[in-house]
């Protein structure tokens, strides 16, 4: 009897990483498809609505409203993938080693993991980039270390689930180091439940970047980011709203995308549903 | 009494007729029950039995409309007269629990934790019979002592986590029959449940059944409960009833294979030779099964031919009047014998030992100090205390096993046996105490230094779900212990992979397979493979057969029967299953909260002198109806008093001995000894019954 899985894919991971994948295109190529540089100003053709030559229309300063989204989905991007790689990074590890060995390791982790998760996480940032010459690797560092908690936890109490597992007894009385252990039994049943906790997090960075933007903390004009274009617009919001409603509704897509790549991730990797 | 007979004198209580339940699952139909047609009259009592996937909770779940909408349901439900499939969800809900009460698998979930058990009783005849509340749970403390509860009003007043597991399938029974329903379905409600314990709800079963007249669905697994409960048994086997008549004839003279071979698979309660062993059923129960093409028993049946498979079996008489579909019914023998291994019984020296225990201990440590820590505000004032220590899991034992030598551990859930395995393989160090393999004590050992040890001894667990990871193929599940302890050669471990697999009776291709693509028995398979891979010396099965059906089970004690002689292996066999226990073991230890209380031969602890927890065992694992056990005047637990363990539940209780002082340790031979306070001749009197 073959036992194949059947490859049934659902709708939410087809739409949502179709839109992921444009996204990540769109943005690679953004140099090569955006109709004008995004910092050229155009004088005399400010606050123009959408129109042919300018598809999102132009800002106050004549410049072309789409072009400097497309530049700005780099931004965007790189900011939430790299604030969740730093994330994944330590709070991985973290969890895992929490989990796996309990007692004291447990508690000093989790209990500075709490501490972190004290703090206003806009505070946080802010604070850090307050204090210091702003760049966008810092916001995504900044950015990175505030999930690191919760993803630490998820991670754990992951790991305590799995440590029940008679699987994790038997490599146990085999005398398995902490590194198979960790390597081979665990990370394999976590990463499932990390993948769908990893685009949930791209997405709060992605949103948090924006938010630090607009505030001035986050890139610096004349920089396309939808956040700082967001913040831009704000001023001319009755008299030109596209200025900032391409940003928000390019946000929106990403924001969405992404979440339904989680969703559709969640369906197909958990095992009791895709387990058959 | 005859489930034969079409025309009972009254009008049945519940009659299915052509009971036909199927599920969608995905694209595909899946035939859970076909085609079941039965009936139960007014006072009756019919158990429907079968393995894991047979189809028997759902016929339960279709007369209660548990089903589900992914469940396609056709065929006639008649209850009191009443066609009730037809009825709508509102009517139905009303029916349910007023005419028809419910009992579940798990008393550990079925009740609220959140709520008062007294109020959950009182709950249906709030809803159903209109009471006001306080009538209500005044009603509720007289139905708990009528489960023979003593102190009623406290068990009322309890949360659930308060109430061992016993006393919840009580409450939960007495929640069933509040609005004193005519019908009681049972699903398999003693199945997680100690032996003892199970003994005495079936006990109060068939006196509630004399008592109010109710009748019972009773659904199980297990023949030798069906047995002590039911007057009528219907034999359930790949979605058909295979077999249905009443018990005696059904259980004495099978005529359906199937039920010969699930009678036939039964561990013996007797002490087994080394070669014998259990008649077991081939192969395993299809998953979609298909009545319309033939016998669904053929593939596994030894008495097959080709007519079998060509037309669907249908139901016919059996000699003695009983309903059986097996058109060869009349002609068949007993179910065939596994042949007897012809192997010689080896001796085993004292002092020749591999495992040696002395005075193990272990008490888990509650880790947070600070919260043993209670306020209490008993009495009016308030009182800071520091909750008494837990009784140690594992108490002062000592024994030991020699060189292929396998010795059995029998106890109830919680005894500490798991724990005990567990301190053998130092997966948990001990408290106090040694243990010594092979001459070396590995206690004192520190992790690092345990390497070689882990090769020679290793371990088979209980729960066939989780005993493999599922993201490992079991190719790599098997290899792991082959790199590890760089045993072969790389080249050579796939063709190793496949020679272990082929030890384990399974195809070598399944190591492509994952966990998930396997059956329980498969997995259990898998599992033993890879203790074995490292070709230890000792391995610790721990309940390995428990989670599997009758004749899985059958199969894998089996298989490490024969692992155990063609490798001269010890094991410490793990089991809340004397049966299971005596039909592998050379000698057997009987635990009871976390001391050994007997231990001996196996001959030797299934015959008199017993200890009388021994005792209670062997009586309540029989099959017949069990004695009454007096139940110990206290079943609380007696933290940390230094006598007798099983003094609270002792029906030959001497006194203030059994409480004050530790049983001295009563030498009945060069292989066994007794630890009670009764000497040996009170021993060999105290019969129960008797």
């Amino acid at each position: 009897m073959a036992i194949r899985r059947r490859r049934r894919l659902p709708l939410s991971l087809v739409v949502g990483g179709a839109l992921v994948l444009a996204l990540v295109a769109i943005s690679a190529l953004a140099q090569w498809i955006a109709p004008y540089p995004y910092d050229q100003m155009h004088i005399r053709d400010r606050f123009l609505p959408p129109n042919l030559t300018y598809l999102a229309g132009t800002d106050e300063y004549g410049r072309d409203v789409f072009s400097r989204l497309l530049i700005g989905s780099q931004l965007s991007l790189a900011l939430g993938g790299t604030a969740t790689l730093i994330s994944m990074g330590i709070g991985v590890p973290l969890g895992m080693l929490a989990g796996y060995r309990r007692g004291a390791t447990d508690e000093l982790i989790m209990r500075t993991l709490d501490v972190m998760l004290a703090f206003p996480p806009i505070m946080l940032v802010l604070l850090i980039l307050a204090v210091t010459p702003p760049s966008l690797l810092k916001t995504a560092i900044a950015i990175g270390v505030l999930a690191v908690a919760p993803i630490a936890r998820v991670t754990r109490s992951v790991t305590l689930d799995l440590m029940s597992g008679e699987f994790m007894e038997a490599a146990r009385a085999r005398g398995e180091r902490l590194r198979y252990m960790l390597m081979r039994e665990l990370l394999p049943n976590i990463w499932p439940v990390l993948i769908v906790e990893a685009s949930l997090r791209v997405v709060f960075a992605v949103l948090l970047g924006a938010v630090l933007s607009f505030l001035g903390f986050g890139v610096q004009p004349p920089a396309a980011d939808w956040g700082l274009m967001i913040s831009n617009g704000r001023a001319f919001v009755d008299t030109a709203p596209w200025i900032s409603l391409a940003p928000g509704i390019a946000m929106s897509v990403t924001v969405i995308a992404i979440s339904l790549v989680g969703d559709g991730l969640r369906e197909v990797l958990d095992p009791r549903i895709g387990g058959r | 009494m005859s489930g034969a007979a079409p025309s009972p004198p009254t009008d049945p209580l519940l009659e299915i007729r052509n009971l036909t339940i199927r599920y969608r699952d995905g694209g595909r139909q899946i035939n859970a029950v076909s085609d079941v047609s039965f009936a139960l009259k007014p006072g009756g009592s019919l158990a429907i039995v079968g393995e894991s996937g047979s189809g028997k909770s759902s016929v339960a779940g279709a007369v209660l409309d548990f089903l589900g909408p992914g469940a396609e349901v056709s065929g006639a439900i008649r209850f009191e007269g009443q066609d009730i499939a037809g009825l709508s969800p509102a009517q139905r809900r009303r029916m349910l629990g007023r005419r028809i009460g419910a009992v579940f698998q798990d008393p550990f979930t079925a009740l609220n934790p959140a709520l008062r058990v007294g109020r959950q009783i009182a709950e249906p005849m709030v809803e159903h019979l209109g009471l006001a509340l306080p009538e209500a749970l005044g009603r509720a403390e007289i139905a708990l002592r009528e489960m023979g509860i003593e102190r009623a009003a406290e068990v009322a007043c309890a949360f659930p986590h308060q109430l061992s597991g016993g006393m919840k399938q009580r409450a939960l029974i007495a929640a069933a029959l509040a609005c004193g329903p005519s019908l009681l379905i049972l699903d398999e409600p003693t199945t997680a449940l100690d032996v003892t314990v199970e003994a005495q709800i079936l006990r109060l079963l068939s006196r509630l059944r004399r008592e109010t007249g109710v009748s019972l669905l009773f659904i199980s697994h297990n023949l030798g409960v069906v047995r002590r409960l039911c007057d009528d048994v219907a034999v359930m086997y790949a979605s058909q009833l295979v077999e249905l008549g009443d018990v005696r004839s059904v259980l004495e003279r099978p005529a359906h294979p199937y039920s010969k071979g699930l009678l036939a698979s039964r561990p013996p309660l007797a002490a087994a030779s080394r070669g014998s062993r259990l008649a077991a059923i081939a192969g395993q129960m299809p998953t979609d099964p298909t009545p319309d093409a033939g016998c669904v028993f053929a593939p596994r049946c030894p008495f097959h031919e080709l007519r079998c498979s060509n037309a669907p079996q249908l139901l016919t008489i059996a000699p003695d009047g009983h309903q059986v579909r097996c058109w060869k019914n009349g002609v068949l023998g007993p179910w065939p014998r596994q042949a007897v291994v012809d192997i010689e019984e080896p001796v085993f020296h004292r002092g020749d030992t591999l495992v040696n225990v002395t005075g193990l201990g272990k008490t888990f440590d509650k880790r947070a100090r600070f919260t043993a820590w209670r306020l209490s505000v008993a009495d009016g004032r308030p009182l800071l205390y520091r909750r008494p220590g837990r009784v140690p899991a594992v108490n002062d034992v000592t024994f030991s096993i020699s060189p292929g030598e396998v010795l059995g551990l029998v106890g109830e859930s919680g005894c500490g046996k798991s724990t005990l395995g567990r301190l053998l393989l130092q997966l948990l160090r001990q408290s106090h105490g040694s243990v010594e393999f092979d001459g070396a004590d590995i206690a004192r050992l520190p992790t690092q230094a345990l390497a070689p040890f882990r090769r020679q001894a290793q371990i088979v667990f209980q729960n066939v779900g989780s005993s493999l990871n599922p993201r490992l193929s079991v190719g790599e599940a098997l290899e792991r212990p082959l790199a590890l302890f760089n045993l072969v050669e790389p080249r050579e471990r796939t063709r190793r992979v496949e020679a272990l697999l082929e030890m384990v009776r399974l195809p070598g291709a399944y190591r492509k397979r994952f966990p998930h693509q396997l059956s329980g028995g498969e997995r259990q398979r898998v599992a033993i493979a890879r203790a074995l891979a490292t070709e230890p010396r000792f391995v610790v099965c721990d309940e390995p057969a428990s989670a599997l059906d009758v004749s899985v089970q059958a199969t894998i004690v089996n298989l490490l029967a024969d692992l155990r002689d063609a490798f001269a292996l010890a094991y410490l066999f793990i089991s809340h299953d004397l049966a299971v226990v005596a039909q592998l073991s050379d000698r057997i230890a009987v635990m009871y909260r976390g001391k050994i209380c007997e231990i001996g031969t196996a001959a030797e602890v299934l015959a008199p002198p017993y200890h009388p927890y021994t005792e209670i065992l062997l009586a309540s694992a029989a099959d017949d109806e069990p004695p009454a056990v007096p139940q110990g005047a206290s079943t609380e637990l007696a933290v940390g008093h230094p006598g007798c363990v099983f003094a609270a539940r002792c029906p030959h209780h001497l006194g203030s001995i059994c409480a004050t002082k530790p049983p001295p340790l009563r030498v009945q031979s060069a292989s066994h000894a007794i630890a009670c306070h009764l000497d040996t001749a009170q021993l060999a009197l105290s019969r129960l019954g008797a």
